[in-house]
């Protein structure tokens, strides 16, 4: 393992088990994040990209079942470490960014006393440094006139601003690590553009690692070096930014590529994926994509597909890598 | 052109009375829509974008005379339909029909989808063969399956509800359809399967739209012209191709630029600019320019005078006083 390793996740699965049945959320992902890195996690609603996040994190309901064969973090190994363990060691050293500020903000606190609390309770801060803390970290995040703002409600502050005061509140323990899942979602573009600007400029200036979970491949391609591409709780294909742009091998892939229209604007109609996704309560054992596929084989009913190596960085889960299947091209990259 | 337009509105303004009520008598408007003008042609699709709380649902409701304007004038295929009572735009309704963005608040969780299809087929002189017949046609134009007219709208997904949505809003046979964020709601995959589809629709049936969205790609992708609204305001209105590549507003600028583009290495050679601050309060909007207080070049005039739209040429209008 190279020392340059945040961290390192082997085989993660995450089953909920509900009434009707198990819903597999997550099946057996294998992932990595180095130091200074900003890894993008691309996927549609229900592709198990929170989930696993979520997973790591131990921010799960009891009735979900967490098995991995390794977790490491920062050296530490997490693997067979209990709840209170993960969730105090992450507490501090993993920040957290959720799509919705509103709902993620207590609405009866000001955002003082909430960016305090974390200070507080993880760092052991006396109320004169943590209100220090929180000045310096509302700077840090752009907030004009800190000392008025920090004695607002999160209602009385815009949906960039609370997403600001989010971001601060994820840095505020100098967190190796920084989740964001959908930060920009519920935002407009101009404001969109803002946070991420804001959350680049933060990756230099504190020097931590960014997950960073979207549906937005366009989100991706501005921030993220590496690229992970979820479909079914499984990984489907992952690489370098370019390799996944530029080289894609995964129909899957090729398929949410070709769904959104092309910066260039000449007018080709969008080529949708067919069908929906896939139920994830007891699923059929073969590449959780191979109903919606056009490229579907009879292999693929028949088991999960290995990961091929195409390169040192990109990898993908199909059975068209296999020796012998057709060859079939993605037509949509540039030359 | 020379044709008359489908819809024609004339400075239309949309004013808010917030917060009167016995315990609080001090009045405070808002102006959600600021005298628009604007045409739109038979068998076009007429692109809304702008940010949230710029006005552009409300002048939707507004073309469709869900509300009834503060000011200005509203044409309807030659009619001036701004102040018909509830009677008498009977006529005009079944020719106009909405498609909402929340394909999941949107359907009645307790109505079956042949139902729901259905309903604006109640005032018309259709006996039940005919109503089944029909929706059992809308279902297949949507491409839906006959034997989902007897389910519920929880059994279906995102895009799925979407088609139920759509196939109510062609069931009277409109002409001209206000798509208020159609796609927003759905996953990247889906959303490209609806917006297939109603462009086929619009070949086939010579449909008009309005089609309102926050997704500025989309909107290049299904639109014929393309208006930008701002704090209530159109502040720049031009075709597809002119406006995307010769864009003359500041704010057209900085929210074309503010979009992410799928391709690292555009991404990475593409000059960004990002706005400070966010929109302003409706209720107390500036003096002269809407987007002065954000305007990257901004002149003393722009605090003074508001600027009108100004045709540049080729049908592209700008409100901007740099132009």
């Amino acid at each position: 393992m190279s020392t340059n390793r945040l961290l390192e996740i082997e085989n993660l699965n995450t089953t909920f088990h509900i009434h009707v049945g198990q819903v597999q959320a997550v099946r057996g992902i294998s992932l990595h994040v180095d130091h200074g890195e900003a890894v993008g996690i691309v996927g549609e609603s229900g592709s198990g990209k929170s989930v696993s996040m979520l997973s790591l994190m131990r921010l799960l309901p009891d009735y979900a079942h967490i098995s991995a064969d390794r977790i490491y973090f920062e050296g530490q190994d997490l693997t067979n470490a209990s709840v209170d363990q993960v969730r105090r060691l992450s507490g501090d050293r993993i920040g957290m960014v959720f799509q919705d500020p509103m709902t993620s903000l207590n609405p009866l606190m000001t955002i003082g006393r909430q960016m305090q609390e974390t200070l507080r309770v993880h760092r052991k801060m006396s109320k004169a440094d943590a209100a220090e803390r929180v000045r310096e970290l509302l700077r840090l995040v752009d907030i004009p006139d800190p000392d008025s703002r920090q004695k607002q409600y999160p209602h009385e502050l815009s949906g960039g601003m609370r997403q600001r005061v989010m971001i601060g509140m994820a840095i505020a323990s100098n967190p190796s690590l920084v989740i964001a899942d959908e930060p920009t979602t519920a935002l407009d573009v101009t404001i969109q553009a803002q946070i991420l600007a804001l959350l680049k400029g933060l990756m230099d200036k504190i020097g931590t690692s960014v997950i960073l979970i979207t549906h937005d491949l366009g989100v991706i391609a501005g921030m993220c070096s590496r690229v992970l591409v979820m479909y079914g709780g499984c990984i489907v294909e992952e690489g370098l930014s370019r390799e996944i742009f530029y080289n894609p091998r995964h129909p899957y892939t090729w398929g949410l590529l070709r769904s959104v229209p092309r910066k260039e604007g000449e007018h080709a109609p969008l080529i949708p994926i067919h069908g929906t996704p896939p139920d994830l309560i007891n699923p059929p054992p073969g590449c959780p994509f191979e109903p919606r596929c056009p490229h579907a084989m009879r292999i693929c009913r028949t088991g999960m597909p290995r990961m091929t190596q195409v390169s040192d960085t990109h990898r993908l889960r199909c059975y068209l890598m296999d020796e012998g299947a057709p060859k079939v091209a993605w037509e949509g990259g540039r030359a | 052109m020379t044709a008359q337009p489908l819809i024609r509105a004339e400075r239309v303004s949309m004013q808010f009375v917030i917060g009167a009520s016995i315990l609080n008598a001090r009045k405070r408007v808002l102006t959600a829509v600021d005298q628009v003008s604007l045409d739109i042609h038979r068998g076009e699709t007429f692109g809304l974008v702008g940010e949230s709380g710029c006005g552009k649902t409300t002048l939707g409701r507004l073309l469709l005379r869900l509300y009834k304007p503060t000011s200005g004038t509203i044409h309807y295929d030659g009619h001036d339909i701004t102040t018909l009572t509830p009677q008498q735009m009977m006529p005009f309704r079944r020719r106009m029909q909405m498609i909402f963005q929340d394909p999941y608040a949107s359907l009645d969780p307790r109505m079956t989808v042949s139902t729901i299809i259905a309903e604006p087929l109640r005032r018309t002189e259709m006996d039940r063969a005919q109503v089944d017949a029909r929706v059992r046609e809308l279902l297949s134009l949507v491409g839906l399956d006959e034997n989902h007219a007897r389910r519920y709208p929880h059994e279906f997904s995102g895009g799925q509800r979407q088609r139920i949505g759509i196939a109510r809003a062609l069931a009277a046979g409109p002409e001209f359809i206000v798509c208020d964020e159609p796609i927003s709601a759905l996953d990247v995959s889906i959303q490209a399967q609806v917006v297939n589809m109603l462009e086929e629709l619009q070949q086939r049936l010579g449909l008009t739209y309005l089609f309102v969205s926050h997704d500025l790609s989309m909107v290049r992708h299904i639109s014929h012209r393309v208006g930008v609204m701002y704090l209530g305001h159109m502040v720049e209105m031009a075709p597809v191709n002119e406006l995307f590549t010769n864009m003359a507003h500041p704010y057209t600028q900085a929210l074309m630029s503010a979009v992410p583009i799928a391709d690292p290495d555009a991404s990475a050679a593409s000059r960004r600019i990002i706005l400070e601050g966010d929109v302003p309060n409706p209720m107390n909007p500036p003096s002269g320019c809407p987007f002065r207080t954000r305007c990257p070049v901004v002149m003393p005039v722009c605090a003074e005078v508001k600027p009108e739209l100004k045709d540049i040429g080729g049908g592209h209008w700008v409100a901007c006083h740099r132009v």
